[in-house]
């Protein structure tokens, strides 16, 4: 982690996204107290999140892998945690129905975790975490193994606790997951490469992408890379990413290099069919790991305004 | 916590019969399988002499319960052969001229054969004919004295000093009443010490450790949550197998029983401590086993449950006092045989305290500083 400082608002649903070994479950680990970073100070609402902090009381968390109680049932593991956060019963139980009522688990009280399929473990994670009522979600890698129904049952969730004033940060390695964040930070190698709107930070992109199709996938990929694989134009490279799409290609230029492309596609007996398709957010990282000099607001770390939820790692 | 483990320990049926039943059976079969007395030592005769002496000798040998003949063969050599594959425990040789020779009073000796690759049936054996040839010669020494004095008309006296035991507690000596305060010892150190180690390491291994310690939950609160219930467990083993001992192998039960739990609390303080060290360290629960049996095994064998202290090497001897065990096992034995009072045991007893409270607040310390 190389001074790494995010700000999650309230009622801000934040994606910290990266390649696996970004670091991102390592940023996540310091929030939640569960590393010390090796120097610097992590801070969450404005409160250190070393080991044994108070800060406990007001962050939930949602590891990535499997951290509840396999062989007790869904009702005694939230108990369990329950009596952590020390919940008096008549407090507990209005909450278990609660969240045992949105998540839609009620049915499946008394049914041992390990017993739950991969959606319905994720919720009652999501629910062993939200108990106590915290300002501030951190979730690790949240629908990891998780079907698509399920997946956007989550979702809906998440995006109801979050109207509800919830500052929650999220890590995920889904490029499609990022884009359904209010905000994004692309974090690599320890570094957060650029953060904003997903949308906001497709556009700023500058890139476009052309669909190219021809009789021989393979020969057209490999004239591509010769053609303009080395090319470069102001220090940024032309050629960002090619990617198979349908029986064609995807290709990803800098913005400037779609003419001279078009007009050498045209030209060229591989290719049959051209035309332009719209960028989504998998584009941004793409590029961005392609060409980092080229990210569009590469100085990291915007600090703002009052900070209800913010979070901030420093490692000079 | 404690609550949860007390769930998860009962939803687990094997585990379940693993603390409450395992330690009743495993008394039962180390009990009876313990035995130190020595009788019906399988033996083989080679007699080499074939006269009226040497068959007199090979019967009264075998007329006891101490030998158990097994066949009387022609040669020294076959009887070796036989004794070195562990047909035998002990060969004994008559050599020709045996006869001859106790008639006319001269010396003889007989050829003893065991089996040293096993040394303490090679003893027990030795031992035992020892102590009947002993006698026998004894015997012979005084019917030809007796014979003399006869001769020249004399009465006949001869000193004779013999040794009239008075056994204090256990009167027959016998060894299942000595084993079976060991044997309880040992069960509660290897139940209470694995369950806690591995305890925590299985917490880790699943991952539950990191959403627990992501609670407000104390330090204090989670040791007390892993260690508390198998300290009951403990206490509960340690009344099965006294009341077992008792009924199966008539061990009296003759001192103070709130005593002797006493005892079992102040030992359970180290072993549940040395438990927790473990399970700080330990990353996997196979690691936590294997740490665990690194520290049970020398403290059984060093505690002198199984070998007397007193045979130990002498720079072996004082570490024999850092065996939780053998302080335990001195208060089990005194207070269950001798009714020994508090005040005669201050030593073992300050010794689990100074030990359980050491390696307890060390576990403690080492925890908070690694987890929470």
């Amino acid at each position: 982690m190389k001074g790494l400082s995010l700000k999650v608002q309230a009622g801000e649903l934040y994606g910290l996204v990266g390649p696996d070994g970004a670091g991102k479950t390592t940023a996540i680990r310091m929030l939640t107290g569960l590393v010390n970073p090796s120097a610097g100070e992590a801070l969450v609402l404005g409160q250190s999140a070393q080991k044994g902090s108070r800060l406990r009381e007001a962050i939930g968390y949602m590891p990535q892998q499997y951290s509840l109680y396999g062989d007790l049932s869904v009702h005694e593991n939230l108990r369990f945690f329950g009596r952590l956060f020390g919940l008096s019963r008549r407090e507990f139980g209005e909450r278990e129905d609660r969240l045992l009522h949105i998540t839609r688990l009620a049915r499946f009280r008394d049914r041992r975790a390990e017993a739950l399929s991969g959606g319905m473990y994720k919720k009652l994670a999501l629910a062993c975490a939200l108990l106590h009522r915290p300002r501030v979600l951190v979730m690790d890698e949240p629908t990891n193994g998780v079907d698509p129904v399920s997946r956007r049952e989550l979702w809906d969730l998440l995006y109801e606790f979050v109207s509800q004033g919830m500052a929650v940060l999220l890590a995920t390695p889904y490029m499609d997951e990022a884009s359904r964040c209010h905000k994004v930070g692309l974090l690599s190698e320890g570094r957060l490469l650029t953060e904003g709107s997903p949308s906001v930070l497709v556009a700023s992109m500058g890139h476009r992408a052309l669909f190219m199709e021809g009789p021989d996938r393979t020969a057209l990929e490999q004239a591509i890379e010769n053609r303009f694989g080395r090319e470069s134009q102001g220090g940024a490279r032309t050629l960002l990413a090619i990617t198979p799409l349908g029986a064609g290609l995807r290709v990803l230029l800098a913005g400037d290099a779609v003419t001279s492309v078009v007009s050498w596609a045209e030209a060229s007996p591989l290719v049959s069919t051209i035309r332009e398709l719209g960028l989504d957010f998998e584009d941004v990282f793409l590029g961005l790991v392609a060409a980092p000099d080229a990210s569009p607001d590469a100085s990291s770390g915007v600090d703002s305004g009052s900070t209800p939820g913010a979070a901030s790692s420093e490692d000079p | 916590m404690i609550r949860k483990e007390y769930q998860q320990t009962f939803r687990d049926r094997r585990m379940l019969f693993l603390l409450l039943v395992a330690p009743v059976v495993q008394l039962v079969v180390l009990g009876n399988s313990v035995n130190l007395e020595v009788d019906r030592v399988p033996t083989l005769i080679a007699d080499e002499d074939r006269s009226p002496e040497s068959l007199e000798l090979a019967a009264a040998l075998t007329a006891g319960d101490a030998f158990t003949h097994l066949g009387t063969l022609e040669s020294g050599r076959e009887v070796a052969r036989r004794v070195g594959r562990g047909e035998a425990a002990l060969g004994l040789v008559i050599p020709r001229g045996y006869g001859r020779a106790t008639r006319q009073g001269r010396p003889v000796a007989l050829q003893a054969i065991v089996d040293g690759g096993d040394s303490n049936r090679a003893t027990v054996a030795q031992n035992a004919l020892a102590a009947f040839v002993m006698e026998r010669s004894t015997e012979a020494a005084m019917q030809r004295a007796q014979a003399a004095s006869a001769q020249r008309g004399q009465a006949f006296s001869m000193p004779r000093i013999s040794v009239e035991p008075r056994i204090l507690y256990n009167p027959t000596l016998d060894s299942q009443i000595y084993f079976v305060p060991g044997v309880a010892a040992t069960l509660l150190l290897i139940i209470t010490l694995i369950t806690t180690a591995m305890g925590l390491a299985r917490e880790k291994e699943t991952g539950t450790l990191e959403q627990v310690m992501v609670t407000p939950i104390r330090p204090e609160i989670l040791i007390l949550g892993k260690t508390l219930p198998y300290y009951l467990f403990g206490m509960v083993d340690l009344g099965l197998v006294i009341v077992a001992g008792a009924w199966i192998f008539q061990v009296p039960i003759r001192g103070s029983v709130p005593l002797l739990f006493l005892a079992g609390s102040l030992y359970m303080l180290t072993t549940l401590g040395v438990g927790l060290l473990v399970s700080a360290l330990a990353r996997t629960q196979q690691q936590a086993f294997f740490g665990a049996i690194f520290f049970i095994m020398p403290a059984i064998l060093l505690s002198g449950f199984i070998t007397p202290i007193e045979n130990m090497p002498h720079w072996l001897q004082p570490l024999s006092g850092l065996s939780p065990v053998r302080h335990f096992v001195e208060i089990l034995r005194a207070v269950l045989l001798k009714d020994a009072s508090f005040g005669e045991l201050a030593a073992p007893f300050v010794a689990l305290a100074g030990m359980g409270l050491a390696v307890f607040a060390a576990a403690a310390h080492l925890l908070r500083r690694k987890l929470v």
